[in-house]
């Protein structure tokens, strides 16, 4: 059936988690991308056909015109899901930038998902966005939530040993161990899951 | 095109519809019962919408309504809306219900999605307050995606609020790596 494919690539799309991302199926979207080709194919036979027979291509209302319309309107609907799904994709990934980390502070897991052009795009939306906040000497992905204090309390949930250098100090970032730091510093920790915050 | 790019949309147009070909086509595989790649006048054939709604327009077919907007349905709707499967029917009922009623002239369908969306929004409202999980997750079973993401909103800005009234920690992990840890509710 017509679309059928590009259809499941597109539901699978919406049947993974809200805002998640999962590895880029590149085998289905290989596979819609043929079909492309075939209903191009097609359609380019069937105006060929009508050629032949002398018909006016623009004008024409025979059966070749309904064939040729019908593969003319799968291949737009092809084009639509994959846009759908790149576009869609691209999305999280510009949301990863901002909510969880540039470049390299991105764990290995979600980055595993990408395919080779959403990491080169991950990649130049960090640098645009790093270059951005330089200009600015402002961090932009910062307190996203209202801060009520510029210190808080937090708790190192995984060891990140002492080769951290804060903006205003530097300490040992034992597992379970406790710290009073600037909420901006801490805020990209606590976005990886690597600290949490104390409250109370 | 305002919603070229939504998924939901792109979805809802896969829902199909039964057609009757005025035109004949060739060269396409899409009427099971020909024995060749053609379509002959007069079949009829279950297509998906977005190749319906143009073929339409086009007058090369004429549409008739879905089954899932039958009589059955509507008089399940009327004898009471909230206890409907509509996710049976069709998991964009309402999308699916608004697009389909400008090509099959038929202006009762506008009514009935109305009616029906009244009544089931304000149940879903109710049992997304007031249900605990193990009783809503059977309800959940009955609602089309549109349906089931207003009931989402429902819970999250209930626990939103309940959230905001004890306090607690306002920085988290971020919701997309995903829920690995421990959760921080």
């Amino acid at each position: 059936m017509h679309g059928r494919k590009a259809y499941e690539l597109v539901k699978e799309f919406a049947n993974g988690d809200k805002g998640h991302l999962k590895i880029f199926n590149n085998e289905l979207f290989e596979q819609v991308i043929e079909e492309c080709n075939e209903h191009h194919n097609a359609l380019q036979s069937l105006i060929r056909k009508m050629q032949e027979e002398g018909l006016e291509v623009q004008t024409a209302r025979n059966a070749d015109h309904y064939g040729a319309f019908i593969h003319h309107l799968s291949l737009i609907r092809n084009k639509r899901c994959l846009m759908a799904y790149v576009h869609n994709r691209a999305e999280i990934i510009r949301e990863l930038a901002w909510k969880v980390g540039l470049l390299h502070e991105l764990p290995g897991e979600i980055q595993e998902k990408f395919s080779d052009l959403e990491e080169q795009y991950f990649k130049d939306h960090s640098k645009s966005l790093k270059s951005y906040m330089s200009q600015l000497s402002l961090d932009v992905n910062v307190d996203m939530v209202p801060p009520k204090d510029p210190y808080i309390k937090v708790r190192v949930l995984e060891d990140l040993g002492s080769g951290i250098i804060l903006s205003d100090k530097s300490a040992n970032f034992a597992r379970h161990s406790m710290h009073f730091l600037k909420r901006t510093d801490a805020e990209q920790y606590i976005a990886r899951g690597l600290m949490e915050e104390l409250t109370g | 095109m305002a919603n070229y790019y939504n998924i939901d949309d792109i979805l809802a147009e896969e829902e199909f519809v039964p057609v009757v070909f005025h035109k004949a086509a060739n060269g396409v595989i899409i009427d099971p019962s020909s024995e060749t790649n053609s379509v002959e006048q007069g079949a009829k054939v279950e297509l998906p919408l977005w190749l319906a709604q143009d073929l339409y327009l086009r007058q090369a077919i004429s549409i008739s309504v879905p089954a899932c907007f039958n009589q059955r349905t509507r008089l399940e709707i009327q004898a009471d809306a909230a206890c409907v499967d509509l996710k049976s029917r069709s998991p964009y009922f309402y999308e699916f219900g608004c697009k389909i009623a400008p090509l099959v002239g038929d202006k009762t369908i506008e009514i009935l999605l109305l009616s029906a969306f009244k009544i089931r929004y304000k149940e879903i409202l109710t049992k997304a307050y007031t249900a605990a999980y193990t009783t809503a997750s059977k309800f959940l079973t009955l609602l089309t995606k549109e349906e089931s993401n207003l009931y989402e909103a429902a819970q999250v800005s209930m626990s939103a609020f309940k959230k905001w009234r004890m306090g607690g920690p306002r920085l988290q992990r971020a919701s997309v790596l995903g829920r690995k840890r421990r959760s921080f509710e």
